[in-house]
């Protein structure tokens, strides 16, 4: 689904040029759960940045189900974002003003999807996330744990082909970290693809296949133990 | 998407209470500021737009070409009307309305009311001006010369609210019919009237309504549909040249007439001499409209800012929405929204305190402007007009900076840094310049404004004018017996002296030319004549630089002798005042039975130049004489204390002489007063709209400094854990927001000279521009800069850095 090849990524200030994705090739098929490790700076968010359709390769192509998107013009890059794929973020990135169920269904907004059927896949989704109770609380009421089921709601609430999680796990304690690791399982075991950065070596054994970063280049590659 | 928008903008506007308070306060104040300003102006533009045909009705004026600077005179020659009616065949029809501002006794039955306004016009008045009659018709209204019409207002207080017509109405002692009554809507007319009677009724000699050099009818001629009021004009002018000159023998022709549309009148005529319409003044209408517009400015730049400023803190929505696939549209959209949202609260309250504040513009303006939004569909398209333009103006530059936010960048870090941010720090700080600099801009002209109205109430105007009861003689009996009557008001305790004339400062002045015979030549001079007794320089208390007053004793005196000014000696040639006396001088008497008849007499005396007419008016040669035909004004001189007793004294010897009318008096300093009316009410709009404009400038920098406070925690937190004390701190974050005022300032100097130069120049007699109002106006600005800044600074520089460093 996923084909990147010799992607570059070059950050410039006025006097220093750094490489932070060299040469990066790798492939991820439908269905797939990969994790992305390495220490900080390695370039793992801008990849996931880059894969996210949320930054420009400097070189490098990137086939995103078939087409060639690396240099794709914005409205194609949102269009197909919305589309396809959901994001979970370390800090949740949920908006405050808005309610958990207001929150999930804000895909489903700019999509141009129904009201009714908005209503609908909003309730499966928060039930399944098991955080129903909870839709008309605002996120600063939750806890970490439930902030992230409710970002990870919002993710899959359009049902995309893709999830990326940027250390999904990072906020919270162990156990509500294994939930949302039991959560992004699930979805990939129903047929959704998942790539996950993350510095916990725990949460990449629940990923199919391990990919290592080290100063912009992949340095290994293997499949779980 | 409409639904979240609003949510998401009505959820901002609560969880940032402070924040959406000063955004409407701000915006609100600066609304109402509009909308009240608005509406005056909008009723000073409709002067005289309901009359039908208005647009074809031209009023003739003219400019005196024998002067230095041209003056402009509204009345004009009765045979201008006669003219352009027989021999100007594009004239369809002309009016005419004796300049006679005397208020006069109106009389029914036992009620007697002293009535102002009364015009004596021509019959065809109502040709010219439509007006709307709730009794009777316009036609033949005005054929006989016993009608009279009333307005609504008039014959109300006569009669009541039954049909006066066909009733007596009595003008001292001479009986009237009514034949009409006026609707009561004359508000945006530009003639002051209360009732109309024929030009027929004063009988005016025949022989004089054909002079050409008798300055004394406001002049109107309405056009045929199609005819062209410039080449009309051009005409008018070529004919007063070729074919009226040549036929001039004694006097001297010097006008050059034009034609004034009737609906610039209102407005287009503050410096008219003698006229005597509702007047306007298009430069405060414009200066008021200016500011209206300022204030409008500072209200959306307020936005502007405090919208850019707050976008650090919608940085991660922004991010978050694009992740999840907002296109950048949708977003500009959403702010756009919130924007008119915010402005749509702002214009409902603008409205409220605008239907509260207009009773009180109203009292202030003696206006009668309604605010009435289901009455005036027109308004309510405005308003929603407004909240569209000031909300899309207020909110399409931080939609624009907010859309463009890229998520990588903003929603990697929890605090947004400042680079993303650098490239609105210039329009920010741009924006601040251009508000204090507008605000600077209107201290200076307030304080210009207050200095000169000042000046104008306390300037020494050469004559002491406290305590002076100033009335007209009524009745024959008093007339006739002017010397015992003034005798006996001098014996009542508390009057120091008495003077009757006419000629009175403040009061209306005759001009007419005197003669002066300069080896061998008769000049003819214009001057003003002031027809005064024996104890009018007393009275007055005016100062002789030469020579001496008038003396009962001498019998030459009464028809012998003249008085003049300084400036009289200087503009009749005299040398000084010493060489002054002794010179001869002849004067035209004014009599219908000796039209020719000349007095001639000497100079006995010069006194000092006292201004007897408004500021605004150039000193002018004066000639003082006795001359009792003239006699019509009572000037009495009260002692300062007990003003209440003498002024009854005064009241019971009127009675003695008029007992049929009663006294109807006021004090001389009021008529001075009176005549800055329109300065006296520009500085207190300008004083109150300049505080608007200050504040609503000062919210929005409030909220500015709050988030410059706010962006730089972590520095202050650093600065203060390596030593730096409070005042230090506190004169980092304060010296930014001064400079721009410094700035601000540079700008509106020279911007505020220029204006107030101008606007000082319409008075004949103004104050220097004062130099400490611009270091005043600077300073004061930066004062409250500092001070809007300083509370947040203050609250930064103490606050525990442990906190603020953690927070990062």
């Amino acid at each position: 689904m996923i084909k990147i090849e010799n992607l570059e990524k070059i950050y410039r200030t006025d006097e220093v040029q750094t490489k932070a994705l060299n040469n990066v090739s790798l492939e991820v098929a439908e269905g797939e759960f990969v994790a992305i490790m390495g220490p900080s700076g390695c370039g793992k968010s801008t990849l996931l940045n880059i894969l996210g359709l949320l930054d420009e390769p400097d070189g490098g192509s990137f086939t995103f189900a078939g087409t060639e998107v690396a240099h794709a013009p914005e409205r194609r890059r949102a269009a197909l974002r919305k589309q396809h794929i959901g994001f979970v973020f370390q800090s949740f990135n949920l908006i405050d003003e808005l309610t958990v169920a207001e929150n999930v269904e804000l895909p489903l907004i700019y999509l141009g999807v129904g009201a009714a059927e908005r209503q609908a896949k909003v309730t499966r989704v928060l039930e399944k996330m098991q955080v129903m109770h909870r839709r008309n609380h605002f996120p600063q009421q939750l806890s970490g744990g439930q902030q992230q089921r409710v970002a990870v709601a919002r993710a899959v609430v359009n049902s995309p082909r893709l999830i990326l999680a940027d250390e999904p796990t990072g906020n919270l304690d162990s156990s509500n970290g294994n939930e949302v690791m039991e959560l992004l399982t699930e979805l990939n075991e129903a047929g959704t693809t998942v790539i996950m950065v993350t510095h916990s070596e725990h949460d990449a054994r629940y990923a199919h296949r391990v990919i290592r970063l080290l100063d912009g280049q992949v340095v290994l590659e293997h499949a779980r133990a | 998407m409409f639904k979240n928008y609003f949510l998401v903008a009505y959820r901002n506007l609560v969880r940032h209470k402070g924040f959406s308070f000063l955004n409407i306060a701000g915006l609100a104040l600066g609304l109402t500021a509009c909308l009240l300003i608005g509406l005056f102006v909008y009723d000073e533009l409709q002067f005289d737009k309901f009359l039908p045909a208005g647009e074809r009705v031209y009023r003739i004026y003219t400019e005196q070409t024998s002067k230095e600077t041209p003056e402009t005179y509204s009345p004009v020659s009765p045979m201008y009307a006669t003219t352009l009616k027989q021999e100007f065949p594009e004239v369809e029809q002309t009016a005419r309305i004796l300049m006679n501002p005397t208020t006069n006794l109106l009389v029914v039955g036992d009620k007697k009311i002293y009535v102002k306004d009364g015009l004596l016009v021509d019959s065809t008045f109502f040709g010219v001006f439509p007006l709307a009659f709730k009794y009777g018709s316009a036609a033949g209204a005005l054929d006989a010369p016993t009608s009279i019409v009333l307005t609504e207002d008039v014959a109300t207080s006569f009669f009541g609210p039954e049909n006066p017509v066909g009733k007596e109405v009595k003008i001292d002692t001479t009986g009237f019919v009514v034949k009409g009554v006026l609707r009561n809507d004359l508000s945006k007319f530009h003639l002051k009237v209360n009732y109309l009677v024929p030009l027929a009724a004063a009988q005016l000699p025949a022989a004089r309504m054909k002079r050409w050099g008798w300055h004394q009818f406001f002049t109107y001629a309405r056009l045929r549909p199609g005819a062209d009021a410039a080449q009309t004009q051009a005409k008018l002018q070529r004919y007063i040249v070729e074919q009226v000159k040549p036929t001039m023998k004694d006097e001297e022709m010097n006008d050059k007439p034009f034609l004034q549309p009737l609906r610039d009148i209102h407005l287009y005529s503050a410096t008219f001499k003698y006229d005597l319409t509702v007047k306007g003044n298009i430069t405060y209408v414009k200066a008021l409209s200016f500011i209206a517009a300022f204030i409008l400015l500072i209200a959306v730049f307020n936005f502007v800012n405090l919208a850019t400023a707050k976008s650090m803190q919608r940085a991660k929505e922004v991010g978050i929405r694009k992740t999840i696939g907002a296109s950048r549209q949708q977003l500009m959209l959403q702010f756009l929204s919130e924007t008119v949202l915010l402005t749509l609260v702002s214009v409902l309250l603008a409205t409220l305190l605008t239907a509260l504040l207009l009773p009180a513009l109203n009292a202030f303006t003696g206006k009668t402007m309604t605010f009435d939004l289901l009455r005036n569909p027109a308004l309510l398209g405005i308003l929603v007009v407004l909240t569209v333009v000031v909300g899309l103006l207020a909110g399409f530059y931080p939609a624009l900076v907010l859309s463009s936010f890229q998520p990588v960048k903003v929603l990697k870090s929890a605090v947004v840094t400042d680079g993303i941010f650098g490239r609105v720090q210039w329009l920010r700080h741009g924006l601040i310049v251009v508000q204090f600099a507008l605000s600077v801009f209107l201290i200076i002209c307030a304080i210009v404004v207050f200095r000169q109205v000042s000046y104008l109430h306390n300037k020494d105007l050469g004559f002491n004018r406290e305590q002076i009861m100033f009335f007209p003689m009524r009745g024959d009996n008093m007339s006739r017996h002017y010397e015992t009557f003034k005798n006996e008001l001098r014996q009542v305790p508390g009057v120091v002296s008495a003077s009757i004339g006419y000629g009175f400062p403040g009061d209306q002045v005759a001009g007419d030319g005197i003669i002066v015979p300069t080896n061998g030549e008769q000049k003819n001079y214009g001057v003003t004549q002031l027809m005064v007794d024996y104890d009018y320089l007393n009275t007055l208390g005016l100062q002789l630089v030469a020579g001496r007053d008038f003396s009962p004793d001498l019998k030459t005196d009464k028809d012998q002798a003249f008085i003049i000014n300084e400036t009289a000696v200087k503009e009749l040639g005299f040398g000084t005042p010493e060489q002054a006396l002794g010179r001869i001088m002849k004067w035209q008497v004014w009599s219908d039975q000796n039209p020719d008849s000349l007095k001639v007499g000497k100079v006995i005396g010069v006194v000092k130049d006292f201004h007897y007419k408004s500021l605004y008016d150039k000193l002018e040669p004066a000639v003082l004489q006795i001359f009792p035909p003239a006699y019509w004004k009572v000037a009495v001189k009260l002692k300062g204390d007990n003003v209440g007793s003498s002024v009854e004294g005064v009241k019971q010897v009127w009675g003695r002489f008029n007992p049929e009318s009663p006294i109807e008096y006021r004090f001389l300093d009021d008529n001075f007063d009176e005549m800055y009316k329109a300065e006296d009410k520009l500085k207190t709009l300008l004083w109150t709209f300049t505080g608007i404009a200050i504040f609503v400038g000062c919210l929005g920098l409030f909220g500015l400094a709050t988030y410059a406070a706010e962006r730089r925690k972590k520095e202050i937190g650093i600065r203060k854990v390596l030593g730096a004390s409070v005042p230090t701190i506190v004169a980092l974050l304060s010296k930014e927001f001064l400079l721009l005022v410094l700035v601000a300032a540079v700008i509106a100097f020279p911007a505020a000279w220029l204006a107030m130069s101008r606007w000082l120049q319409d008075f004949a007699y103004r104050i220097d521009m004062p130099l400490w109002a611009f270091g005043a106006a600077g300073l004061l600005a930066a004062v409250v800069a500092f001070l809007t800044v300083g509370y947040q600074a203050v609250r930064a520089a103490t606050a525990n850095p442990v906190t603020n460093l953690r927070a990062e």
